[in-house]
C-alpha cells in the first residue's frame, strides 16, 4: 500500500496552510496534460476555462486521492485473485524460449 | 405518473394490508429519484418518468402481496433493482409503482458440499463475495458495475460478464430463482423444479425466458447462484499495437488459442486509444504510434495461469504487440470491475472539458464483421459530432463473450451533454440509436448483447431483429400478463393488448 | 470477408483525434454548433434564492447526476442500513439538479438531507473522485453538498427540530449538550485535566472535542499524560468553544462561524502557533472549514494527535511496554480514514503495543465501515445511528476479538452501546497507547462504565438520544 498524505510535506506532520495551497510547480507531459505531484497527472488547466472550472484543491486532497487510487486497485486483486502473476516474468521466459530456437510447448493456435 | 387522486388513496390503502407504512413511500423526492437511471435523458422531460410511488418490501411473499393488489387494481409495477442499467429497464413510462427489492439482501443459504448459495435478488456481487471470501469462494458475475449492480437486475437484464469466457454470464450462474409472475402468484423456475440443478431436460427450459425480460413478466426475488473457488491467480497483460489490423488479428488468436484459464480479451479500437489519451494516466505518455490495444486475462491455479499465459505471450509477440508493462497491464485491468466512465472525459471538438453523460451502445457481433461494425458505427456518430459538441466518440471496445471467440459484445461509448440535450438533440440521438442497431442487424448481429433493447430508437428494430419470435413474445406477455401490469410500456409489448394504449 | 479498410477521408471529424492537441487541424474548433449554446437557461436579472443557490452548485451536483454509477451505495452507511434510495448519496446530488429545474423545493427535500454522516465514503469511492477527481482538480463533493442544502435549509426557515434545539443550547453554552439535561458550560469544559497540572495558552495548546471534555474524559486524560510522559509541552485554551464544526454539518452557518472566530481569537490571545487535535471532527473543522472562513490570515498549525504519536513511538520518545492482553480490530474513523487519507500511523501506534493480537481490517474495505455517530445524525435519528453502530460491531464480531480500537470519541459511544450485546469493548486508541505506556488514565470512558471510580464527572449520563426537552 502507498504512503499517506504527510508524504506531500516531506514527512513532517500537520496541516499548513499555506503548505497546502501551493502545488508543486507543473511540467508538461503533452499538448493536453501536465505532471505536478510524482506520479499525479493533471489536464491542462486551459481545457478547464470555458464550460467546468476547477475546484480548489489543496495538496493533500491530490495526494489523498491518488493513494486512495493505487490502494484500491491493489484491493480489486485482491478481491478477485490470491496473487498476480507479473506479465514481464512471463515475456522473458518466452523471449529465453524464442532465442533458443523453436519448440516449447506445441503449436500457438494462430 | 398517472393515477389521480382517489385512486392512489385506494392504493396505498390495500397496499397497507402486506406492508408496513414505512414500505410504502409517495413524497415527491421518492418518487423523482427513482425515475433515474444512468443512460441519459433530456432532463427537462425527468417528469414523465414518475412512478405514482415506491415500495420496499423485504420478501416474497411481500412482493407477490404488492403484485396482486396491482393487478387486482390494473395499476402499472415497474421492478428495479440497483437501477444501473443502460436501456431504462427500471424507468417507470407509465406511472404506477415502482417496486424497489433493494432490502431483500440477504444471504439465506450458504450450501458448501455442492457449491451453491441462495440469496434475496437485492444483494451485490460485491458485497456477496466479501462474504464468500471467508469460505474461499467466488461467484463471478462481473460487470463493468460490478460494485454497484445487484443480482436482482442482472437477472432481469440477463447480464452479461467481463470474465465470461471463463466462468459463463449470469444465465449460466443463476441456477433457479423464486418468480413473481404478473398476477402475484409465486414460481419456481431453473432446470426442471430443482434449486440447485445445473441442466435438466423435463419440461420447456423456462429459465431463459424468465431472465433479461426487463421486467414485463415479473420479479425475480431470491436465487440460487454456483460458485467457484476463489482464483488462486490472475494475469491481465496489456499489449500496444502501432495498427487496428495487428490488434485485431492478435484478439482474434488469443480467443481462438482454447486456453482454458483464458477469462476474456478486449480490443480497444483507434478512437479508444485516442480517447484515452485525453486523461487516462497510463496512456497519456504512450508514444503516439501506439493506435490499438490488446488485453487479456486468466483466471485460475498459478501454475495452470502462468502455462496458458505463457502460450498467449507467445501469440501476441506473432501479432507485433508490444507488452505495456506490469504497472499498466495490473492497474488497467483491476480498474475495469467498476469502469464507468465519468463526465470530465466530454470534450467539444476544440478541446475543452465539459461534463457528459456516459452512454454505451452495444450489439453481439461476430468476430469476421468487427471491422465493418466499428467502421460503420464512428462514421454515424462522426455525423452527430460534425452537427454539435453534444456528442462527442469515446471509442470502442470489443470484448470476447465466449471462450471460443465466435462472437464479441462490441460497444461505442458516446458523451452526450445531457445539460444541452433539448428536444432536437435527443431526435437526433435517437434516430442514431436506430441506426446504430440496424448496422448490427445488417452483419447478422443481435442489438445488444448485455444492456437489453427497450430503449427509443433500438426497441424499433426489435421485431426485425427477433422475426416471428417477436410474435411469440407478444403471445407469451398477453398470457403471463393479461393485464399488462408489468412494466408496461418497454419493448413495445403494448401492442399485445389489440394495439390498445394505456 | 473481414474488412480491415480503415483509411481514406480527409475529413477530420472522421478520424480518430484527441481534442486540444496544438496540432489538430484548425477546422476542428470553427465547425458551426447546431445545438450547443452559451445559456442553456438565460441568468435571471433578480435570482431567487433557490437558483442563487442551484447556481453555485449545479455543476457539482451535475457531475454525479449525469454520470448516475451509483458506485457510492453499497459504501454509504446509511445505504447499507436503510436499501432506501431517497437516502442515498446520488439523491442528493439529483435533488439539487431537481431543485435546479424548478421540480422540487428545499421544503420537498430538507428532511432527507438527514439521513447522512458526513463520513465522504461516497464522495471517494466515486469514480468521478477516485479515477479523475486529481487529473481535473474536480471531485465529487456530496459531504459539500449535504451541509449546502442543509444550510439553504436553516435559512429557507425548514428547521429540523432536534438539530435546531441542539444548536441553540450550543450555542447558549458554547458547548454541544452532550449530557443531555446535564448542562455543560465553559466553567467545566477543563475539569477532565484535574490533578494533571497543565498550564494556560502557551505555543501549542490541546484542542479537547465536547464529548471527549465533557462525556469520554479518558480521553484526553489519556493524551494529555502521554504527552507530559514524552516532555512534549503543551497547554490548554484560554477560553474554548465547541469547534463550530457540528453547527457547520447541521447548517447553522452563521452559528459555526461565531465560535471559529472565537477560537481563532482566543488562540491570538494566548500566542499559540499550534493546535494539536485528538478528535477527527474537530481535525476537519480546523483543516477544511477555518481556511474556508478566514483564508490566507489562517496561519495556525494543525497537528493531529494521533500522527504526533506514532512520530514519538518512531523516534524513540515514547516506548509502549505494558504488555495489554486483547484480540483487538481497529476501526478507521471516516474522517481519518475516508476524508484525509490517515490510516497508517494509528497501525503503527497498535503494532507497537505489545500483548495485542491485531486482526486487522484493511482501509479499503473499511471505506463501508461507519459507527454512524457524525453529521448530527444520532442527534435527529439516533436509532439509524444505532443501526449502523450494530452493523460496524457484527463485522468486528466476525473476527472474534474481544476489543474494537477506534480513534474517534464520537465514534466511541455509539459503538460501545453496540457492542455491548455483543460482549465488545470499545476502546480508544489514546487509552491503549496510555495504558501499555504504564499510565493510570483516570477520567470517564461514559456511559459503559458509569461505576468507575476515577471518573471525574459525576453528572448523570444519558444517551443523545434519550435527552428530554
Amino acid at each position: 500500500m502507498s504512503d499517506s498524505p504527510n508524504s506531500a510535506t516531506n514527512g513532517r506532520i500537520g496541516y499548513r496552510y499555506a503548505e497546502q495551497m501551493t502545488p508543486p510547480e507543473p511540467e508538461r507531459v503533452t499538448d493536453v496534460a501536465i505532471t505536478t505531484h510524482p506520479h499525479v497527472f493533471e489536464v491542462d488547466p486551459r481545457l478547464m476555462e470555458r464550460w467546468v472550472l476547477q475546484q480548489q484543491f489543496p495538496n493533500w486532497d491530490s495526494l489523498r486521492i491518488m493513494n486512495s487510487r493505487a490502494d484500491h486497485l491493489a484491493w480489486m486483486h485482491r478481491h478477485f485473485a490470491y496473487s498476480v502473476v507479473t506479465g514481464s516474468e512471463l515475456l522473458a521466459e518466452v523471449e529465453a524460449e524464442s532465442s533458443s530456437g523453436p519448440g516449447g510447448e506445441g503449436p500457438t493456435g494462430v | 405518473m398517472t393515477l389521480v387522486a382517489e385512486r392512489l388513496d385506494e392504493l396505498v390503502t390495500a397496499l397497507r394490508t402486506v406492508l408496513r407504512d414505512e414500505q410504502i413511500l409517495t413524497s415527491k423526492p421518492d418518487r423523482y429519484n427513482r425515475a433515474r437511471v444512468p443512460a441519459p435523458f433530456p432532463v427537462h422531460r425527468w417528469s414523465e418518468r414518475l412512478p405514482d410511488l415506491a415500495v420496499l418490501p423485504t420478501s416474497t411473499e411481500e412482493v407477490a402481496g404488492v403484485v396482486r393488489i396491482a393487478n387486482e387494481l390494473r395499476v402499472p409495477v415497474v421492478p428495479s433493482d440497483g437501477g444501473t442499467g443502460l436501456t431504462d429497464g427500471a424507468v417507470p413510462l407509465h406511472g404506477g409503482i415502482v417496486l424497489d427489492v433493494k432490502r431483500m439482501n440477504q444471504i439465506k443459504e450458504l450450501d458448501l458440499e455442492n457449491r451453491t448459495v441462495t440469496v434475496g435478488t437485492g444483494i451485490n456481487m460485491l458485497k456477496l463475495n466479501e462474504e464468500l471470501a471467508r469460505h474461499g469462494l467466488f461467484y463471478p458475475d462481473d460487470p463493468a458495475s460490478y460494485p454497484c449492480s445487484l443480482v436482482g437486475g442482472r437477472i432481469g437484464t440477463s447480464g452479461w460478464s467481463l470474465i465470461g469466457a471463463r466462468y459463463g454470464h449470469t444465465r449460466d450462474l443463476v441456477l433457479s430463482f423464486d418468480h413473481v409472475l404478473p398476477t402475484g402468484e409465486v414460481m419456481h423456475v431453473g432446470d426442471g423444479i430443482g434449486r440447485k440443478i445445473s441442466k435438466s431436460s423435463s419440461g420447456y427450459q423456462l429459465k431463459h425466458l424468465f431472465m433479461g425480460h426487463q421486467g414485463t413478466l415479473g420479479v425475480a426475488t431470491e436465487a440460487t447462484l454456483k460458485l467457484y473457488p476463489k482464483p488462486e491467480a490472475e494475469l491481465s497483460p496489456f499489449w500496444a499495437f502501432d495498427n487496428y489490423d495487428d490488434a485485431y488479428r492478435c484478439v482474434g488468436a488469443l480467443a481462438r488459442a482454447g486456453v482454458a484459464t483464458f477469462a476474456g480479451a478486449v480490443l480497444f479500437d483507434e478512437w479508444k486509444v485516442a480517447y484515452l489519451r485525453r486523461d487516462d494516466e497510463a496512456y497519456i505518455p504512450q508514444p503516439a504510434d501506439v493506435r490499438a490495444l490488446v488485453c487479456a486475462v486468466l483466471y485460475g491455479y498459478e501454475d495452470e495461469v502462468r502455462v496458458g499465459g505463457k502460450r498467449l505471450f507467445r501469440i501476441a509477440k506473432e501479432h507485433g504487440a508490444r507488452y505495456l508493462g506490469d504497472e499498466i497491464s495490473e492497474g488497467d485491468w483491476a480498474a475495469r470491475h467498476d469502469r464507468y466512465a465519468t463526465p470530465l472525459h466530454g470534450r467539444t471538438k476544440a478541446g475543452q472539458v465539459v461534463p457528459m453523460s456516459w452512454h454505451c451502445e452495444d450489439a453481439a457481433v461476430n468476430y469476421t464483421n468487427l471491422p465493418a461494425v466499428s467502421k460503420a458505427w464512428h462514421e454515424i456518430v462522426a455525423d452527430l459530432r460534425r452537427r454539435t459538441d453534444v456528442f462527442d466518440d469515446w471509442g470502442m471496445f470489443a470484448y470476447t463473450s465466449a471462450d471460443t471467440g465466435v462472437d464479441y459484445l462490441t460497444e461505442i461509448d458516446v458523451g452526450i451533454w445531457e445539460q444541452q440535450l433539448d428536444d432536437r438533440a435527443w431526435e437526433m440521438w435517437v434516430k442514431a440509436k436506430r441506426d446504430i442497431a440496424a448496422v448490427a442487424i445488417a452483419h447478422q448481429g443481435s442489438i445488444s448483447a448485455c444492456h437489453g433493447s427497450c430503449r427509443e430508437g433500438e426497441v424499433d428494430l426489435v421485431p426485425e431483429e427477433l422475426g416471428r419470435g417477436y410474435g411469440v413474445m407478444l403471445d407469451l406477455k398477453r398470457t403471463l400478463d393479461p393485464n399488462n401490469i408489468m412494466n408496461p410500456g418497454k419493448y413495445l409489448l403494448d401492442q399485445a393488448y389489440d394495439g390498445s394504449q394505456r | 470477408m473481414t474488412q480491415l479498410d480503415r483509411q481514406g477521408t480527409s475529413d477530420p471529424v472522421a478520424v480518430p483525434f484527441t481534442p486540444g492537441m496544438r496540432d489538430n487541424p484548425e477546422e476542428l474548433a470553427l465547425i458551426p454548433d447546431e445545438i450547443a449554446r452559451e445559456h442553456v437557461v438565460p441568468p435571471s436579472d433578480d435570482p431567487t434564492p433557490t437558483e442563487q443557490f442551484t447556481e453555485q452548485w449545479r455543476n457539482a451536483s451535475y457531475n454525479c447526476f449525469s454520470s448516475g454509477h451509483k458506485f457510492c451505495r453499497e459504501v454509504c452507511p446509511v445505504t447499507q442500513v436503510t436499501r432506501n434510495e431517497s437516502w442515498t448519496p446520488t439523491a442528493f446530488h439529483a435533488n439539487v439538479v431537481a431543485m435546479d429545474k424548478g421540480e422540487l423545493t428545499i421544503e420537498d427535500v430538507a428532511a432527507d438531507y438527514v439521513n447522512c454522516t458526513q463520513c465522504g465514503a461516497c464522495e471517494l469511492r466515486c469514480p468521478n473522485s477516485l479515477f479523475t477527481g486529481d487529473f481535473y482538480r474536480f471531485r465529487t463533493r456530496t459531504v459539500d453538498v449535504v451541509k449546502a442544502v442543509r444550510a439553504f435549509a436553516v435559512d429557507s426557515g425548514v428547521h429540523q427540530p432536534q438539530w435546531r434545539t441542539w444548536n441553540a443550547r450550543t450555542d447558549e453554552r458554547t458547548h454541544e449538550p452532550v449530557l443531555g439535561d446535564t448542562p455543560v458550560s465553559q466553567d467545566h469544559v477543563r475539569d477532565w485535566s484535574e490533578g494533571l497540572d497543565i498550564p494556560i495558552g502557551g505555543e501549542t495548546v490541546l484542542f479537547v472535542d465536547c464529548e471527549a471534555a465533557f462525556y469520554r474524559t479518558s480521553v484526553p486524560r489519556a493524551v494529555a499524560q502521554v504527552l507530559q510522559l514524552a516532555g512534549y509541552e503543551f497547554g490548554l485554551m484560554g477560553e474554548q468553544w465547541c469547534c463550530g464544526g457540528p453547527a457547520a454539518e447541521m447548517g447553522y452557518v452563521d452559528q459555526a462561524k461565531r465560535f471559529a472566530q472565537h477560537n481563532l481569537d482566543n488562540w491570538r490571545s494566548t500566542g499559540t502557533r499550534r493546535v494539536l487535535v485528538l478528535d477527527p471532527h474537530d481535525y476537519i473543522s480546523f483543516t477544511e472549514d477555518y481556511p474556508k472562513y478566514f483564508g490566507d490570515d489562517y496561519d495556525i498549525e494543525v497537528v493531529l494527535v494521533v500522527e504526533l504519536f506514532a512520530q514519538l513511538i518512531r523516534e524513540g520518545r515514547l516506548t509502549p511496554s505494558v504488555p495489554i492482553e486483547r484480540s483487538i480490530t481497529y476501526h478507521d474513523p471516516c474522517r481519518l480514514n475516508k476524508r484525509k487519507g490517515i490510516w497508517k500511523e494509528p497501525r503503527e501506534i497498535l503494532r507497537a503495543i505489545p500483548g495485542l493480537d491485531f486482526k486487522d481490517v484493511d482501509r479499503v474495505t473499511q471505506w463501508s465501515y461507519c459507527s454512524g455517530g457524525g453529521g448530527g445524525l444520532p442527534v435527529e435519528k439516533p436509532d439509524l445511528t444505532a443501526a449502523i453502530s450494530a452493523n460496524r460491531i457484527q463485522k468486528a464480531s466476525a473476527l472474534e476479538v474481544d476489543t474494537l480500537v477506534s480513534a474517534c470519541p464520537w465514534s466511541e459511544r455509539p459503538l460501545g452501546e453496540a457492542g455491548r450485546s455483543e460482549s465488545i469493548d470499545v476502546v480508544d486508541i489514546h487509552e491503549l497507547l496510555a495504558e501499555s505506556l504504564g499510565i493510570v488514565v483516570g477520567g470517564s470512558r461514559g456511559g459503559a462504565d458509569g461505576a468507575d471510580p476515577s471518573r471525574v464527572e459525576t453528572a448523570n449520563d444519558e444517551p443523545v438520544g434519550k435527552r428530554g426537552e
